[in-house]
């Protein structure tokens, strides 16, 4: 999976320019998320023509904060490329299509970017790492996860995160090790956090939209009233089982940690208890004591396990649950509603 | 250039060629008789002076160590002397001790005498030194015992003649001119050594020494010579008469040849014994030229013939033959030359011959030397060598030609037609050993007949057991049809072996063997029984590798046969270990597989290449891996379609299923070319339930000709094959589609797979007892009715699911348990419990 697209730097710079009133730090922080329907569109066909079965597809977010909310009001894409075209200059497709957007009198401010998922499956090592870099530079941005399955089935699913501060201290420290960890006292919980979001029509398409909704045959909504679950359900548990499989590594791989960090603390006081017989018997003796000796390099700690990637994995096996659960309890209600619905009928 | 001009200086090069090899001064050698007498001489003095030379220079140097008084230097040199004195032995038992030797060890034992006395010298000597005169004084001591009286003799003549030197410098100033004049080809050497000794010292007492020598030796000569002159008389008269034939004389080293027989006034058994052993001293020894050697031995062969000298002799000399053929190839890899082979066949024919014919000849290794028994007498021969090894070798040697040979050339079958002379002969020394040989020996034939039967398939025993095979018997099949059945000869051998021997090796050999006989002719429940009885599987690892490839391959021809019989799962099983390594080819010893230098060096190459099976014993390895293939898919389908959702779902053939992926990974399927393309498709076939592609992809005209003909009952193999394809398929169906089946009819499913209602019946009782199909029968409507209790893909994952969530809950309670101490308290528990 490629990173996503590179926060700028120099759109910051021109942001605070423009809004220098603004201190760095926002005082109030963005409480809800503002979406033009064109975006939502916009990112819909932008999977529709490049995104294909778990390939996901990413693009940056324009908009402009207003007091407490964040308003989106258009996107691009970010083009795909593989990795033999090493000419490609990411960073300056980026300014180039700013700069273009802007004379043409858009939005041009960066806050964020967004990527399409599949069933879900979104937490990794690879968002953490460019949604940290985003909110580094630009404190409001947030990443937009635009889930193509679940809308197909009918319920359009799109959804903002941002990192909590707290792990965005971890990330600037980069202190990934147990007890980092334990002293910044964070959990998969409350890694991210999600943001609401309005989307927003004028009303025209307001207007429009209750006008297509009149035409709207029935048939159009059969969709949403699908009863046949396996498919989805078999698909969700089976990523599902693949992450707690790895989760099941890592705690075999912290477990063999912690006993060889347990054995080794034991031999340690061994030693030290050794020693300090051996010196009490030698004053005794009236002989000088032995040297000191520096323990740290006799009993070297074993490498402690990265921890950021279980977190990691708990978070996502979390994230699978909550669909799961969704999944089945509107797939419930619907099985309750076609129930009654045969009773009636017969 | 005329012709005449030609010839006539070719005759004139060979002469002067001839005369530089001697020394310049032979023209006036006084009894150049004519060239032969000529050519005799030189060839006799080459190794004398050669050996002598040797000697001589040794001795000087040890003189000029024993001047400066390094005793290292001494003693080194010494030993050196001693072992060239050992090589020049033969000379020296036919000349006697030289005498220029008898006097350096007179020499040195006197001078080191001195020395040990001297002891103040002693002191002042360094470490190295003090050391090797003691070591020295002891050597010199004993060996000087053995030439006691020569020296005995040198130093008495030396004390007498002292006095007299001058007398008998005048006397030996004459003989030395006589030495000159008649003796020049052997003289020169022994002036040399004393004119260098002459010249190192100068005492009064060596030079008389110097004299003295010449004085003696230039008498011992003379007498020398006359005998010489004589012998070579004989030997002309000899060839004339034509009673054997010279040997060309261009091989300068083998100095015997023209001397066969000095005395040729009467041959007797003690002569042609020493002869022979005079022959056989020069065996191994570098220079010998083994060529001639085997020729002297048959002359030595036809002369002890022509002079009746009894069997005993003959037998002694055709082992030697024998042996001295094997010794023709130093390389242990080459392999002896046809014409060689021929030779060799023939001679062990003919010592069976002879043994057959004389009862009272006894052969045998542990006979001595000394105890032999060869004259004419009315004692019984007694013949020291081992018929039995010269056989064996010859069976290896048999096996070394065929590896050695193309598999695809007319030659290959020009050798293999040996094969029956090869058995002859061991067939033959079997009915010998079988009335004389002790049990063990008879074990060790035994073993070689086996080794030549069990792989062979008995086509006569075959076809008997076909009735139908009738018609009008050709006469080589009336041929065949004689002689024992081959079952039973194995069964008789291989018991005798079980019975008697006490080398675990032969046994082994002999039950492997065993085995693969029986499997080779379809009697797979004694084969089986035998492989498991003997617990061979257990131990076999133990053993060197040609008995490893021994157990490959029997191994391999029983799952064969286990296949023939329709044990799939045997089959199968027996298999598995051989192809699932991917090296089968080098695992039953039939070739070796491409591997880089680092894994394997010329040397193990060499060895490896040795321990190949001949093409003729080759199983085929198509047909192995058709019949893995087959077998696997015939256990592996229906097991797949079993265990779809199954997470934990082991394969059974790792090498099937990889099979199958290198046909998916296929960008294009066509239709299938090799064996496993077949084997794949038909799979493929299975897995839908549908038999008759199946069935046809299995059996056809290309997989008839590539693997299936390839049995001798091919059209029992074929219909086994139909049957269990229709078999397996039908399991295969009912797994796959039972979930869209309410309840199945099974008369339909007779139908579709063309099996009789009481097998249909039978294979889905089975299935429902196995717990494999959740279904029951319904008798009255003969239907299968299905339950539909199977859970589901989704319910099979969530179960999947939950397994994993226990592990993964107990992993996290033992990282807890480190936490808290728990686990550092069960350590202690056992030690709370015990009191």
């Amino acid at each position: 999976m490629c990173f996503g697209p590179f926060p700028l730097h120099q759109t910051m710079a021109s942001r605070k320019e423009s809004a220098a009133s603004g201190s760095s730090p926002l005082e109030t922080p963005v409480k809800q998320i503002q979406i033009d329907g064109l975006v939502v569109l916009k990112i819909i066909k932008h999977y529709q023509e490049e995104g294909q079965g778990s390939e996901v597809v990413q693009g940056v977010l324009l908009g402009l904060v207003v007091e407490d909310s964040l308003e989106i009001t258009n996107c691009f894409p970010f083009p795909q490329h593989t990795e033999d075209d090493v000419d490609f200059d990411e960073v300056q497709y980026q300014m180039e299509m700013m700069r273009s957007l802007r004379h043409v009198n858009i939005d041009h401010l960066h806050v964020g970017w967004y990527q399409s998922t599949y069933y879900g499956s979104f937490v990794s090592r690879a968002l953490l790492d460019s949604q940290f870099s985003y909110q580094h530079a630009i404190e409001e941005s947030v990443v937009l996860i635009y889930d193509p399955i679940k809308t197909a089935q009918g319920s359009l699913c799109l959804k903002a995160y941002r990192l909590t501060p707290k792990l965005m201290e971890i990330c600037k420290e980069k202190d990934f090790s147990p007890e980092g960890l334990k002293k910044a006292c964070i959990g998969f919980e409350i890694m991210f956090e999600e943001v609401p979001i309005v989307i927003k029509n004028s009303h025209l398409i307001n207007v429009l939209l209750l006008d297509l909704q009149e035409k709207s045959t029935v048939a159009d909504k059969h969709e949403l009233l699908n009863l046949s679950s396996s498919n989805h359900l078999e698909k969700s548990l089976q990523l599902l089982m693949d992450r707690v499989d790895d989760m099941n590594q890592d705690i075999g791989k912290y477990n063999t940690y912690c006993r060889n960090l347990s054995k080794q603390q034991q031999q340690k006081q061994q030693y030290l208890q050794r020693r300090q017989q051996e010196n009490t018997q030698r004053q005794s003796r009236g002989e000088p004591p032995l040297p000191e000796e520096d323990i740290s390099k006799m009993f070297k700690p074993p490498q402690a396990p990265p921890r950021m990637d279980t977190l990691l994995i708990a978070g996502q096996v979390n994230n699978y649950c909550q669909n799961i659960k969704e999944f089945t309890s509107q797939n419930l209600g619907k099985l309750f509603m076609a129930e009654a619905l045969q009773g009636h009928s017969s | 250039m005329s012709r005449f001009f030609a010839t006539g200086s070719d005759s004139e090069s060979e002469e002067s060629s001839s005369a530089d090899e001697i020394t310049p001064k032979a023209t006036g050698t006084t009894f150049n008789k004519n060239k032969e007498a000529f050519t005799t001489n030189l060839i006799l003095c080459c190794p004398l002076r050669f050996r002598f030379e040797e000697l001589t220079n040794i001795i000087k140097t040890i003189r000029n160590a024993m001047k400066i008084r390094d005793m290292s230097k001494c003693l080194e040199e010494f030993e050196q002397l001693y072992r060239a004195f050992l090589k020049s032995k033969t000379i020296v038992d036919k000349e006697g001790v030289p005498q220029f030797y008898i006097r350096l060890l007179a020499d040195l034992e006197d001078y080191l005498n001195q020395l040990w006395e001297d002891k103040e010298g002693k002191k002042k000597m360094n470490k190295n030194n003090a050391k090797a005169l003691s070591t020295l004084r002891q050597k010199i001591r004993k060996y000087n015992k053995d030439f006691e009286t020569e020296i005995a003799s040198y130093k008495e003549v030396l004390n007498s003649s002292t006095n007299v030197i001058s007398l008998c410098r005048c006397q030996d100033e004459e003989s030395e001119s006589d030495d000159d004049e008649d003796s020049e080809d052997w003289g020169s050497d022994s002036v040399d050594s004393g004119g260098e000794s002459e010249d190192n010292e100068g005492a009064a007492a060596s030079l008389a020494v110097v004299f003295l020598k010449k004085y003696k030796d230039g008498r011992r000569k003379r007498h020398k010579k006359i005998e010489q002159v004589e012998e070579e008389v004989d030997e002309d008269g000899e060839a004339e008469e034509g009673g054997w034939e010279k040997v060309k004389g261009g091989v300068p080293l083998v100095k015997e040849k023209p001397k066969m027989f000095a005395k040729g006034t009467e041959i007797n058994s003690a002569v042609v014994i020493k002869k022979l052993t005079e022959i056989l001293q020069a065996r191994g020894k570098k220079g010998t030229d083994r060529a001639a050697q085997i020729e002297l031995l048959h002359a030595l062969s036809g002369i002890s013939n022509e002079n009746n000298l009894g069997q005993g002799i003959l037998v002694k000399i055709k082992f030697n033959i024998i042996a001295s053929l094997y010794d023709y190839n130093t390389n242990l890899a080459a392999f002896m030359k046809p014409e060689m082979w021929k030779k060799c066949l023939e001679c062990i024919d003919e010592l069976l011959d002879i043994l057959f014919e004389n009862n009272n000849i006894f052969i045998g290794e542990n006979i001595a030397e000394d105890s032999e028994n060869l004259a004419i007498s009315d004692q019984p021969f007694r013949v020291r060598g081992c018929i039995l090894t010269l056989v064996e070798r010859m069976d290896e040697e048999f096996t070394k030609i065929m590896q050695n040979t193309d598999p695809h050339s007319q030659e290959y079958v020009d050798n293999l037609k040996d094969e029956g002379r090869v058995c002859g002969i061991i067939d033959r020394l079997l009915q010998y050993l079988e009335s004389k040989g002790s049990t063990e020996e008879v074990c060790r034939i035994y073993l070689r007949r086996i080794m030549h039967t069990y792989y062979k398939f008995d086509y006569k025993a075959h076809r008997q057991l076909l009735p139908w095979v009738t018609g009008p018997f050709s006469e080589q099949d009336q041929e065949e049809s004689e002689g024992e059945d081959s079952a039973i000869i194995m069964d008789r051998l291989c018991k005798f072996i079980y019975a008697k021997d006490r080398t675990d090796r032969i046994r082994t050999c002999a039950i492997l063997c065993h085995i693969y006989h029986h499997a080779l002719h379809s009697r797979w429940y004694q084969a089986r029984d035998l492989m498991l009885m003997s617990h061979l599987q257990d131990n076999i690892q133990h053993a060197d590798p040609p008995v490893q490839i021994l157990y490959n391959r029997t191994m391999v021809q029983l799952g064969i046969c286990a296949f023939r019989q329709g044990m799939i799962k045997d089959a199968h099983n027996a298999l598995l270990d051989i192809q699932s390594s991917g090296r089968a080819k080098e695992l039953l010893g039939q070739g070796l597989l491409m591997r880089n230098m680092q894994e394997r060096n010329a040397e193990q190459e060499k060895i490896e290449k040795r321990r190949q099976v001949p093409f003729h014993m080759h199983i085929n390895l198509e047909l192995l891996e058709c019949v893995y293939l087959v077998s696997a898919m015939l256990l592996e389908i229906p097991y797949m379609a079993a265990h779809e959702f199954d997470a934990r779902r082991r394969m059974i053939s790792k090498q099937f299923h990889h099979q199958l992926r290198v046909g998916e990974r296929q960008p294009l399927l066509g239709p299938p070319e090799s064996m496993r393309e077949h084997v794949v498709a038909a799979s493929k076939a299975m897995k839908m339930g549908d038999w008759r592609t199946c069935h046809s992809f299995i059996i056809n005209e290309k997989m008839n000709s590539k693997v299936w003909d390839l049995f001798p009952e091919t059209q029992c193999v074929r219909e086994m094959l139909v049957r269990k394809i229709q078999e397996e398929s039908l399991r295969t169906y009912l797994f796959t589609y039972s979930s869209v089946y309410d309840s199945i009819s099974m008369e339909t499913l007779s139908e579709m797979f063309e099996l009789e209602l009481p097998t249909v019946h039978s294979i889905i009782s089975k299935m429902i007892i196995n717990e494999e199909l959740m279904a029951s029968l319904d008798q009255p409507t003969q239907t299968v009715v299905m339950h539909r209790t199977e859970p589901t893909s989704l319910q099979n994952m969530a179960l999947q699911l939950a397994e994993k969530l226990g592990g993964l809950v107990e992993n996290n309670e033992r990282v807890f348990d480190l936490k808290q101490g728990v686990y550092g308290g069960y350590f202690n528990r056992g030690t709370r419990t015990r009191p």
